[in-house]
């Protein structure tokens, strides 16, 4: 089973677990309504429309309203620190959460009590969580973006925010010193997919691959863009794929889903994910190997 | 025969509110717990001393709703900083990336695009915070002039960042002759 769980950002709206669904713009768990836009929802549709189009099972989400006080942080991570090792999933993504170094310290306590291996992944306030922590290691994927890596290259940095000024460049030529750094201090996760204009995956501190086609500048501007790489990877892995190969198709997919939206910094974040089955049905089998007739799969 | 004591969750908060004496630090700990922030009174490393021996732990990135609960209350302090010795200041490069018919500007890790004929916020992006979802939901398709600023209704670093490039933006849309 794949696990999802991040904020959503509807005060009020209470911890919730099940399976998502698309209906219209929004997404739909347990009767309640999530809007398909920058954050954990971009992340979910994302990840859906690729297990929808490998006809896959669904993933799980776990949910929270949190606008920022971190109300929903703490129900989403209280709930998995008692429940993950019932739950076992084979994939846990920890997405929009605020950062909480000592929740995030104990749920990898409880993840290494689980009965089988989680593969983890963190993007967003859960990734800025584990490595403030100390915990990226502990983690198989980070999705950061040219920015989220010189925060990961800097060992004092506890935020984004607060990244030293000569690493701050989100010229992402500086991408390869980042990552050495970062691995250097022991920050960074087993793979990193570093989005920007180049996207690097990087495995074990060894660049393995770079993606830079198509080029659509506009996608940095569309809030969630990188959201949906992150869905992506996680529905990749999921689906069988090498965590290094997961990432390539992710980026390769982001850029070609924009380019088929004709993407501008106004387009949303649902008109990318819109473009995704699209994208598959003519690049899937080309790019992973993982080739669909009209029986199934081959 | 060993006692077993439950160990209470420990609290790393990586940021430091500083006070001038005593007793601002303990107004400013009960404002705080009572707005349900996690704080803890410590004695701040020497270098970061800027008045009395006594100063608040807090989780960083809640830096401007703690800031923003402080002041609601008239609870003086002197200023928030990184507990890690060495840590940067807050960033405070922007930068502007014009696409034809939007400006995108990136404010550290966020990004606000607006239209540069009307004005108009037409995307969020970047951050990893709970607000910015948010925040995302509440600016766009409003005028930069008329759109709440995240500085007032956000509660992270994110917001504040974002809050910067907004501040730009306004610079960029006045500057062109628009109000």
């Amino acid at each position: 089973m794949m696990l999802i769980a991040g904020t959503v950002p509807i005060r009020d709206f209470p911890l919730t677990m099940g399976r998502a669904v698309l209906e219209g713009e929004d997404l739909v768990v347990e009767g309640r309504r999530i809007p398909c836009a920058q954050g954990t929802g971009a992340m979910i549709s994302a990840a859906l429309a690729a297990v929808d189009y490998l006809k896959l099972e669904a993933p799980q989400v776990l949910v929270a309203g949190d606008i920022g006080q971190g109300k929903g942080t703490r129900e989403i991570y209280e709930y998995l620190i008692q429940k993950v090792g019932d739950i076992s999933p084979q994939v846990m993504v920890l997405h929009y959460c605020l950062p909480v170094m000592a929740l995030m310290r104990r749920l990898c306590e409880s993840v290494q009590g689980c009965p089988r291996k989680v593969l983890m992944i963190a993007d967003a306030g859960s990734m800025y969580a584990a490595k403030a922590a100390g915990l990226a290691q502990r983690f198989d994927i980070f999705t950061p973006d040219a920015t989220e890596m010189a925060f990961l290259a800097d060992p004092d940095a506890t935020h984004p925010a607060y990244v030293a000024r000569h690493l701050f460049d989100a010229d992402t030529g500086r991408t390869p010193e980042l990552v050495a750094a970062a691995y250097e201090h022991e920050n960074a996760a087993r793979l990193l997919l570093v989005k920007g204009a180049t996207d690097y995956v990087v495995d074990g501190g060894d660049i393995v691959a770079t993606v830079d086609e198509p080029d659509v500048p506009a996608l940095e501007a569309v809030g969630g863009t990188g959201d949906t790489i992150t869905g992506l990877v996680a529905a990749f892995v999921y689906a069988g794929l090498e965590p290094h190969e997961a990432a390539i198709v992710a980026a390769r997919s982001n850029r070609m889903a924009g380019k088929f939206a004709q993407a501008t910094p106004a387009t949303r974040v649902r008109e990318i994910i819109g473009q995704f089955h699209a994208v598959f049905k003519e690049y899937l089998c080309q790019w992973s190997g993982v080739c669909y007739t009209a029986g199934g799969q081959q | 025969m060993a006692f077993l004591r439950r160990k209470k969750p420990s609290f790393e908060g990586g940021g430091l509110v500083l006070f001038e004496d005593v007793q601002d630090a303990m107004t400013a700990e009960k404002v705080l717990k009572e707005a349900d922030y996690a704080v803890k009174l410590v004695a701040p490393p020497p270098e970061l001393r800027k008045g009395c021996d006594l100063a608040l732990e807090v989780n960083l990135v809640e830096q401007p709703g703690i800031e923003r609960a402080l002041k609601e209350k008239d609870a003086a302090y002197v200023g928030v900083a990184p507990l890690r010795v060495g840590t940067s200041q807050l960033l405070e490069i922007v930068k502007a990336t014009d696409f034809g018919g939007q400006v995108m500007v990136k404010a550290g890790n966020m990004k606000l695009s607006f239209d540069k004929e009307s004005g108009a916020i037409v995307n969020v992006s970047g951050g990893g915070c709970p607000d910015i979802p948010y925040l995302h939901s509440e600016l766009v398709d409003k005028k930069l002039s008329e759109a709440p600023r995240p500085r007032d209704i956000g509660f992270t670093l994110c917001a504040l960042m974002l809050d910067r490039a907004l501040e730009e933006c306004l610079v960029l849309w006045q500057g062109g002759g628009q109000r």
